[in-house]
């Protein structure tokens, strides 16, 4: 393995892209810009509201009657459900998430004219 | 348990600790690579820095101890640890990777074009820095007073001289490497003698147990208020934490730094399942542990109790490792991150001066922790991060997010978020554990929206300060860097 000296940041101070200025300087580029951060609030929004949503239906869940004392080898069902069955939930949230803001930012990569 | 054992593990943490800080050190030679090991670490390796980081006393030691001691309401905060990385992947990560900044301050001063602003948030983040780093050095002590019989400030001190030696050696890359070491072995430490207790268990035929061992302190459960407002604490504190933040700087870029989140949740999500089953199985074997007063020592007790002989012993070992290898990393991360704002506001940067500050960073703590008694560990740094949510995070999220929010508006929400958590905490401290009323024992409830709101009225009061480079930063924070930026 061949090890190298790294002596300065490679991709900072990256060097502002036209299409950066543009989309700074220029009315046009600024409503793309803010569109842009809309998507992005509203789909950050929407995906904690509803993550939040069924976090709060779990007690819900484990007051239902007998659930407490239901058993899945031995463990009690609503550990299961607290104890691991959050974690694919929030797994999920999280992989839609990055795909549709990295969705969001192609389009605005598209309008602004950015290649 | 021999304490023999306890003392090799110790040693061998802090040496490989060490022998890897030694080894970045020499591909370390720049300011910017001290900072931000320059940006160009690996999403893998940058994930299992930040879960190494991220996994504390607090998860290692106190999560499975509230479990053991308030059952099923102490599940909540494994949940929240983890949610919390969601709620920073939501709102927070790709655009503070974008901002380009070094630390919470930077960002807080290119967004609001205020010195001022900057250094209120740098006095918030040395003071959420040093409580954080308290709880760890408590746990280091109760680990060494348990585990070897020597006296516990042995075990504070051992931390912060380690700790010290890695960060002012390598600075920011050679502890990448430290910590996403230092995740792995935390996870094995964690996972192999709890599989090994309920492998060995189920063999003996003991997996079905009365309900009422499922519960052995008889302790009420906790109201939803309480549960609500661990959850606010841990929701959004975790997004103002100064140790997760300095993290997302060394992605190459925002979609990268997304990308690592995801990761670093995979990761959370496996390690947070065996403190839970070390909290199960505490409850159903060793209840006399909660009694004893001693519930944050069961991830260290159990093996040598329910294996016994030399396995137990191994395993023992084992967990001892695990624990101080949480110590160490989360006290490295929060050091690295203090030295670099400390440096950077007090002794005007350079590597010397990083290295002064790292030393200063995790001397104090050291004093207050030696000056203090440990409470339970996971309700100690629960209520840090309420002291974060209520402080860092509103500026934090509404700087990214709001066009209107001014300099004015931002010091009074921290300043506000500040007094009123922080008095709380003191208040409460007064009280004792006991005395102390729920509102008061939780207050990121209250105190998180008091906080937000003050930020936005203030903000509101005072919209001729409205920085005028406001469009420029916003337009940097959001936009995708060019494609050539992207390195994959």
């Amino acid at each position: 393995m061949t090890r190298v000296r790294v002596t300065a940041p490679r991709s900072v101070p990256r060097p502002a892209g036209e299409s950066r200025e543009a989309a700074e300087e220029s009315d046009v580029g600024q409503v793309f810009v803010r569109s842009l951060i809309r998507s992005q609030l509203r789909l950050a929004l929407v995906v904690a509201i509803v993550f939040l949503l069924i976090l709060s239906a779990f007690p819900l869940l484990a007051a239902v009657p007998g659930l407490a004392d239901t058993r899945v080898a031995g463990v009690p069902l609503d550990w299961i459900l607290l104890g691991a069955g959050i974690y694919p939930v929030i797994g999920l949230s999280a992989w839609l998430f990055i795909r549709a803001a990295a969705r969001n930012e192609s389009r605005y990569r598209d309008l602004a004219g950015d290649k | 348990m021999n304490p023999v054992v306890g003392v090799m593990a110790l040693v061998v943490v802090s040496l490989a600790t060490a022998a890897i800080g030694f080894y970045g050190l020499r591909i370390s030679r720049t300011t910017g690579d001290f900072y931000v090991a320059s940006r160009t670490v690996r999403p893998w390796w940058n994930a299992s820095a930040i879960g190494g980081e991220y996994l504390s006393a607090a998860s290692f030691l106190g999560v499975a101890g509230l479990i053991l001691l308030s059952g099923t309401d102490a599940l909540w905060f494994p949940v929240g640890y983890t949610a919390g990385y969601l709620m920073l992947l939501l709102f927070v990560a790709a655009p503070l990777r974008r901002s380009g900044a070094y630390t919470i301050p930077d960002f807080t001063e290119a967004r609001l074009d205020s010195r001022a602003v900057r250094r209120v948030t740098s006095v918030v983040v040395v003071v959420v820095g040093w409580l954080y780093i308290v709880p760890q050095l408590h746990g280091a002590a109760l680990t060494i007073r348990i585990t070897t019989g020597l006296p516990a400030w042995v075990g504070s001190v051992a931390v912060v001289v380690v700790v010290c030696l890695t960060v002012v050696a390598g600075g920011m890359r050679s502890i990448t490497f430290v910590q996403a070491f230092q995740f792995w072995l935390k996870l094995t430490a964690i996972a192999v003698p709890v599989l090994f207790i309920v492998f060995t268990l189920a063999g003996d035929g003991e997996s079905a147990v009365a309900p009422a061992v499922v519960n052995p302190t008889g302790l009420a459960p906790a109201g939803p208020y309480q549960n609500i407002s661990l959850l606010v604490a841990l929701l959004f504190g975790t997004l103002g934490l100064p140790h997760v933040l300095v993290r997302f700087y060394t992605n190459p870029d925002g979609h990268s730094a997304r990308r690592t989140t995801l990761i670093v949740l995979g990761l959370l999500s496996v390690f947070y399942l065996f403190p839970t089953a070390y909290g199960l199985v505490g409850r159903m074997f060793a209840p006399e542990l909660a009694r004893s007063g001693q519930p944050d020592a069961v991830v260290l007790l159990l093996p040598g109790q329910l294996i016994g002989g030399t396995a137990g012993d191994l395993l023992s070992a084992l967990v001892v490792a695990g624990a101080f290898a949480a110590f160490l990393s989360t006290t490295s991360g929060l050091v690295v991150s203090l030295a670099g704002v400390i440096s950077q506001d007090v002794l005007g940067g350079g590597v010397r001066g990083f290295r002064l500050a790292a030393v200063v960073s995790a001397v104090v703590p050291l004093g207050i922790a030696l000056m203090t008694d440990s409470m339970a560990l996971a309700g100690s740094v629960g209520l840090v991060f309420a002291f974060t949510a209520s402080t860092v995070c509103p500026v934090l999220l509404l700087g990214i997010w709001w066009r209107g929010l001014t300099d004015a508006g931002a010091i009074a929400g921290m300043v506000t978020g500040g007094v009123l958590c922080g008095g709380a905490m003191v208040w409460g401290n007064i009280l004792g554990a006991a005395g102390t009323p729920f509102w008061l024992a939780q207050p990121a409830a209250w105190t998180v929206p008091a906080a937000f709101a003050v930020t936005v009225l203030v903000s509101r009061a005072t919209k001729h300060r409205i920085p005028r480079t406001t469009a420029r930063v916003m337009t940097r924070l959001h936009t995708p860097e060019r494609p050539l930026a992207t390195e994959r």
